[in-house]
């Protein structure tokens, strides 16, 4: 076996592409149920993004804490939410995560550091900087990472919460998953200061960006960005720049795309195929391998389905359950 | 005909993990267009009237614009025309090299560039004889040389439109060819080539020193920083001086008795000790192998390759490989000969 060239140990990189493996599989069976008409409400999916959750999930623990997005699948699989009670939970039944009440955009398990998917634009960015507080206060060297989309960037509560972060210096990510849509609108149209960096720059925190289709250059950065923040460093801006295989939203005809553009970056972009011909390449890991791992992940994702179709859904009785929070 | 200059802006340059891990700049788009209308006014007011650019979707474009349209709404005329390259925009270094070797067909007098080295470098791969007047808008900037942009862009106006002379308006620079398995692989550097022990690409950015072996510079400048400033506290190598500079590094931070400890600007505000075994000079047109065996290639301070044992990696350093425009010399000139006055004196430089 040849010399690991890599910052990751074996047992590591294995784990990693797991990860990028299990979300990727688990986007792509709900692409085809969602079609079928299997699972309610919306769905927007992670695939060709799993990159980014995945390198900088790798940096955290259980005490750490994230906030999501509409587009949290891949989120909540990085940071080891349970793939049956996620799958029940998109499924509406009552095994899910939520119980089956939350469904896709609101997948949520406080025991992993997943403080939720959210269906509000840039509603994640406020609650980290309380969770960043409340680890602050306690000391406890914990960090709050919040995702973005290039639209809901030009959120004010992203901004408001920007401000918020640098003047309390907390220990915040900012991750920006530009993907370059904001649902239909190209960002050149809707984002006037053009740079993330530029943002961030403006409220006194550094900006990074890099390539998140590549694992390793998210995973370094983002190592060196949680670190600073772990110790006491503050908060940073980390955009990401990627590519999502499918529409904003199942069922989008994506007529915004130039011809021709998703085969394109399925061909040349595609974060699962560049991180394990690198690992096959540098000959630390062989492809069969990677090859066990898809067949283990092909089975979790069919038990998964399975259990979640045998599984019962909310009754009545269970509107009002877990609404509010005794102290 | 009045000459035309083309212009390469890098709305991605200063994005890096600099950043964090150092308390690098990060110039602003908005800056940046700045910097280019005082360049564009500038050759204006030195006769040029058409200026090419490159496209690029960072916003360096729409700001221009928008500025160019704010002054002829005010009745003033001090901006040449500009127009984009006809290409699509891939939002990699492919658009740096391509709008170049467009740029170079369509004759473009000389090439203004904002970017750091690695835009630089860049530019240079591409350019051929036409000559680049580099403002630095990056991390390091060891190429261009720090000056404000305005005076860039009227001594590249100055030297395009005939009013220097080309030996004093030009003057030409250095590169190191970096072949891999015998050309299989080339690429260059225009300030240096350092190899280090991490061999994946990552985030680009070297800083941990702990890794660093080899060194080659094409100048060694102690005023700047970077990898270049490592061998620039050691041996100074003038920029119009032939060859460059080799620097063996101690690994792992073993600073022994024995070797050399230097402390070095390895990034902007970033003191860092490492340790030197060897360092000489290093003769143009002699090729260099590496001890290294297996590593990473960083080419003006980003890794660009990795090599392996079985890879065969060989440097090379060559003068007289591009040239730039002499700035200084320019300027000089322009102030000796009173080329900005209504009256100026007769060119007196022989040719």
């Amino acid at each position: 076996m040849a010399q690991n060239p890599f910052p990751l140990g074996k047992d590591e990189l294995l784990k990693a592409y797991r990860t990028m493996r299990t979300i990727r599989e688990f986007e792509e069976r709900l692409h085809v149920d969602f079609a079928k008409g299997d699972i309610p409400g919306f769905v927007h999916l992670y695939a060709g993004e799993e990159a980014c959750a995945t390198g900088i999930m790798m940096h955290l623990n259980d005490n750490d804490r994230i906030a999501s997005t509409h587009r949290g699948h891949g989120h909540c699989i990085a940071k080891g939410v349970d793939v049956h009670a996620m799958m029940a939970e998109i499924y509406g039944r009552s095994t899910g995560a939520c119980r089956g009440k939350g469904g896709s955009m609101h997948i949520a398990d406080l025991s992993k550091g997943m403080m939720g998917a959210n269906g509000i634009l840039g509603a994640g960015a406020p609650l980290i900087c309380g969770a960043a507080l409340a680890a602050k206060v306690r000391g406890d060297r914990g960090v709050g990472i919040t995702f973005v989309g290039d639209g809901a960037s030009n959120q004010g509560t992203f901004l408001e919460s920007l401000n918020l972060a640098a003047v309390w210096n907390l220990p915040v990510v900012f991750v920006v998953e530009n993907n370059g849509y904001a649902e239909s609108t190209a960002m050149e149209w809707a984002v006037s200061c053009d740079s993330y960096v530029d943002r961030a720059t403006g409220f006194g925190m550094p900006g990074v960006t890099v390539d998140g289709t590549d694992f390793f250059a998210v995973y370094e950065a983002a190592g060196e960005i949680i670190r600073r923040a772990r110790d006491g460093g503050g908060p940073a801006l980390l955009e990401c720049n990627m590519v999502r295989f499918y529409g904003h939203f199942e069922g989008d005809a994506q007529t915004y795309r130039a011809k021709g553009e998703l085969e394109a970056i399925r061909a040349s972009r595609d974060c699962l195929t560049i991180l394990s011909e690198r690992v096959i390449e540098a000959g630390v890991i062989g492809r069969d391998e990677l090859q066990a791992i898809d067949r283990e992940v092909n089975a979790l994702i069919e038990d998964a389905v399975r259990a979640a179709k045998a599984a019962p859904l909310p009754v009545a009785d269970d509107l009002l359950r877990d609404v509010y929070v005794s102290y | 005909m009045a000459p035309v200059v083309g212009i390469v802006a890098n709305p991605v340059s200063a994005r890096d993990i600099r950043r964090v891990v150092a308390n690098a700049t990060s110039l602003q788009i908005a800056d940046r267009a700045n910097i280019l209308l005082r360049v564009l006014a500038a050759l204006h007011a030195c006769g040029v009237r058409d200026v090419l650019m490159m496209p690029e979707n960072g916003g360096i474009r729409a700001h221009v614009d928008r500025g160019m349209m704010r002054a002829r709404a005010r009745g003033e005329d001090i901006y040449p025309a500009l127009h984009p390259v006809a290409m699509p925009v891939t939002g990699t270094v492919a658009d740096t090299h391509r709008a170049t070797a467009e740029m170079r067909r369509a004759g473009v007098a000389a090439l203004v560039v904002l970017g750091g080295d690695g835009t630089h470098r860049a530019v240079a791969a591409e350019c051929g004889t036409v000559p680049i007047a580099g403002i630095s808008t990056g991390t390091n900037n060891a190429f261009p040389e720090h000056r404000e942009p305005t005076i860039t862009g009227l001594a590249t106006g100055l030297a395009v439109t005939g009013r220097v002379p080309p030996h004093i308006a030009f003057i030409a620079n250095k590169r190191i060819d970096v072949s891999l398995n015998g050309g299989a692989v080339t690429d260059m550097a225009l300030v240096d080539v350092a190899l280090v022990t991490e061999r994946y690409i990552g985030a680009r950015a070297l800083w941990r020193t702990e890794n660093f072996r080899e060194l080659y510079v094409t100048f060694a400048d102690p005023e700047v920083i970077g990898m270049s400033a490592i061998a620039g506290l050691l041996e100074p190598v003038g920029r119009d001086e032939s060859g460059g500079l080799m620097v063996r590094l101690s690994p792992d931070g073993d600073c022994r008795k024995g070797i050399t400890t230097l402390n070095a600007p390895i990034a902007p505000g970033m003191m860092a000790q490492v340790g030197v075994t060897d360092w000489r000079r290093m003769p143009a047109d002699v090729a260099f192998v590496p001890e290294v065996a297996a590593g990473s290639v960083a080419l003006d301070g980003e890794r660009e390759l990795s090599f392996t044992e079985r890879d065969r990696l060989s440097l090379t350093l060559r003068d007289d490989a591009f040239r730039t425009v002499n700035v200084a010399a320019v300027m000089r000139h322009a102030g000796q000969n009173r080329l900005l006055t209504g009256t100026p004196v007769p060119v007196t430089a022989a040719f």
